[in-house]
C-alpha cells in the first residue's frame, strides 16, 4: 500500500481523499465543519463515522486538539424512511 | 494589531462574500470580519433553491430578476463551480381557495415581467411525476433555479479574495467605533480595524451588532428546519414549493391565530435534489429565538407534508436534518442602504429565505450605493430609514 494523499481516502461515502482535506485546511478549515462544507466529507450516508475521527486527528495538527469545536449532531442518529418517521407521529 | 481598510464587512455568509467580491471589483479594500466560518449561518443550512416565483411582484421581483441574469455567468466569473442549474419550477396548489390566491399572485407577477402560468393537474404531473391525485393544477415557471449555497458562498469568498480583500474567520466584531455621529470601525476579538464604512451584512445576528452601534433593528431570526435524503436517481425535476408556503411566507400574524401545530410552525413545501441526488425537503418558519436545533415534532410534520404532495417519497431515507435562522422583517424586504444619522453605517441584512437567490444583486447593489452613490435600480424600498431604528 502507498501512502498517496490523493488514493488515500479520508471520507468514503462521499470519496474525499487526504489530500482534499489537506487543502481544506489550508483554505482556512479550523473545525470538523469547516472541512465539511469544503469537502462535502461526512455529509454521506454514515454522517462521518469514520471520517470524523480522521480528520480530527489531522486538525489536530493545527491546533490543540481541546480547542478543536466539536461538529453538530442532528437526528437522524440511522438512516430512516420517510414513511417511518410519518407513520411513527401517528401512534 | 491595527488593520485600516475602505470598506469594513461583518458577516462571512453569502450577502458578505457576495458584498466583499463587489467592492474589491471596484478596487476597493476591503476586511470581512467573520465570528465563526464561512456559510456558518443560514448560508449554510438552507435548501437549495433560486425561486424567482416566491417573489412579491415589484421590486422583490424585479431584484430577483436581476439576480437570475447574474447567476449566469457567475460560474466563470468566480472560478468556482457553484452548481447552478435553471430546472423551472412550480408552486404545488391543493384547494380552489389557494387557486385564487395564485392566480392572483402570478397575474401580479406577469406585469413585472416573470414567465409563470397556471397549469392542470394533468400537466403539471407532465413535468413532475408521482404528483399526490387530489392537486388541484400548479403554477410553473421556466426561470426558477438552483445552485448549491455553500459553493456559493466560498466561491465569493475566493474570489474577493483573490482581487485582495482579507478575510478573517473566527474574528468576532465586539463593539463599533463610533465618533460624533461617524463610523471609523469595528472593535473585534483580534483587535481593531478601522475604515471611514462599516457594512452589517450579519443576517440573523444584524440586531445584535447594530445594537452595538446604537441601532434597533427590526430583524429577528426564524427557524426553517430542513430534512435531507439519501443521493436518489433523478425524481424531483423541478423547484417545488407548495402555495400554503407562500402563504406562511408572506401571512406571519396569520400562522399564530391558527389552532393547527403545523400551521403554527410555519410549515411549507419546498423540494429540490441537488446535483449529487440528495432531496431538499423543507421546512419550517418558527420564532424560537437563537435556538437552530432540530425539533421532533417540526421533522414529522414537515416530513408528513411532503409525502401529502409527493406520496413516493415515503419510499426514500433521511440522512440528515438542518436547523438555520432565517434574517426576517416585518415587510418582507431586506433593508439594504445607509442609516441615516450614524454615518458610514451600511445595512445589507434581512433577506429572509431569499439571501441565496437575492446575494448577486444584492453585492452589485451594495458597492454600487458606496463607492458612486447610485445604482442601476430604484432601492428605496429596500432603504433602512423606512423603519424607526
Amino acid at each position: 500500500m502507498t501512502d498517496n494523499k490523493e488514493t488515500v481516502f479520508i471520507c468514503r461515502c462521499e470519496e474525499v481523499t487526504r489530500e482534499e482535506v489537506d487543502q481544506a485546511i489550508r483554505d482556512g478549515a479550523t473545525t470538523i465543519a469547516g472541512v465539511k462544507k469544503r469537502t462535502h466529507a461526512g455529509m454521506g450516508l454514515c454522517q462521518g463515522r469514520t471520517c470524523r475521527k480522521l480528520i480530527s486527528g489531522m486538525l489536530a495538527g493545527r491546533r490543540p486538539p481541546e480547542e478543536i469545536v466539536p461538529p453538530t449532531f442532528r437526528p437522524p442518529v440511522r438512516t430512516v424512511t420517510i414513511s417511518e418517521i410519518a407513520q411513527g407521529d401517528e401512534e | 494589531m491595527t488593520r485600516t481598510a475602505d470598506v469594513i464587512v461583518i458577516g462571512g455568509g453569502v450577502v458578505g462574500t457576495s458584498i466583499a467580491y463587489q467592492l474589491t471589483r471596484k478596487g476597493r479594500k476591503v476586511i470581512l470580519a467573520e465570528k465563526k466560518d464561512l456559510a456558518s449561518g443560514a448560508s449554510g443550512s438552507c435548501d437549495t433553491s433560486i425561486f424567482l416565483q416566491s417573489k412579491n411582484a415589484g421590486i422583490h421581483l424585479k431584484l430577483a430578476l436581476t439576480s437570475a441574469e447574474l447567476f449566469k455567468g457567475l460560474k466563470e466569473e468566480l472560478g468556482h463551480d457553484i452548481e447552478h442549474h435553471v430546472k423551472g419550477g412550480m408552486i404545488l396548489i391543493e384547494t380552489d381557495d389557494e387557486m385564487r390566491i395564485m392566480q392572483d399572485f402570478v397575474a401580479r407577477q406577469r406585469q413585472t415581467g416573470l414567465k409563470v402560468d397556471i397549469i392542470d393537474r394533468k400537466e403539471a404531473s407532465r413535468m413532475q411525476r408521482g404528483l399526490a391525485e387530489h392537486l388541484v393544477g400548479a403554477t410553473h415557471s421556466p426561470q426558477d433555479g438552483d445552485v448549491n449555497p455553500i459553493e456559493l458562498t466560498l466561491g465569493f469568498a475566493k474570489a474577493a479574495r483573490r482581487l485582495g480583500a482579507e478575510i478573517l474567520l473566527e474574528t468576532e466584531v465586539t463593539g463599533c467605533i463610533v465618533k460624533a455621529g461617524r463610523v471609523e470601525g469595528v472593535e473585534t476579538s483580534r483587535g481593531s480595524i478601522h475604515a471611514p464604512v462599516v457594512v452589517n451584512a450579519a443576517g440573523a445576528w444584524a440586531p445584535l451588532l447594530g445594537k452595538m452601534a446604537g441601532l434597533d433593528l427590526p430583524i429577528k431570526p426564524r427557524r426553517g428546519q430542513i430534512m435531507i435524503t439519501e443521493p436518489v436517481a433523478p425524481y424531483i425535476a423541478k423547484q417545488i414549493l407548495s402555495a400554503s408556503y407562500i402563504v406562511a411566507k408572506y401571512n406571519a400574524e396569520k400562522l399564530k391565530e391558527s389552532k393547527s401545530r403545523a400551521v403554527q410552525l410555519g410549515v411549507g413545501l419546498s423540494l429540490s435534489q441537488t446535483q449529487k441526488g440528495n432531496i431538499f425537503i423543507g421546512g419550517t418558519r418558527e420564532f424560537v429565538g437563537y435556538d437552530v436545533g432540530n425539533t421532533h415534532e417540526a421533522i414529522g410534520a414537515v416530513l408528513k407534508n411532503a409525502i401529502r404532495f409527493v406520496p413516493g417519497l415515503g419510499e426514500i431515507h433521511i440522512i440528515r436534518t438542518m436547523g438555520g435562522l432565517r434574517p426576517y422583517t416585518p415587510d418582507g424586504l431586506p433593508l439594504v442602504g445607509f442609516v441615516n444619522g450614524l454615518e458610514g453605517y451600511f445595512l445589507a441584512a434581512g433577506h429572509e429565505g431569499d439571501g441565496i437567490a437575492l446575494s448577486p444583486v444584492t453585492g452589485k447593489i451594495v458597492a454600487d450605493l458606496i463607492v458612486d452613490g447610485k445604482t442601476f435600480l430604484d432601492v428605496s424600498a429596500l432603504a433602512p430609514d423606512r423603519f424607526s431604528l
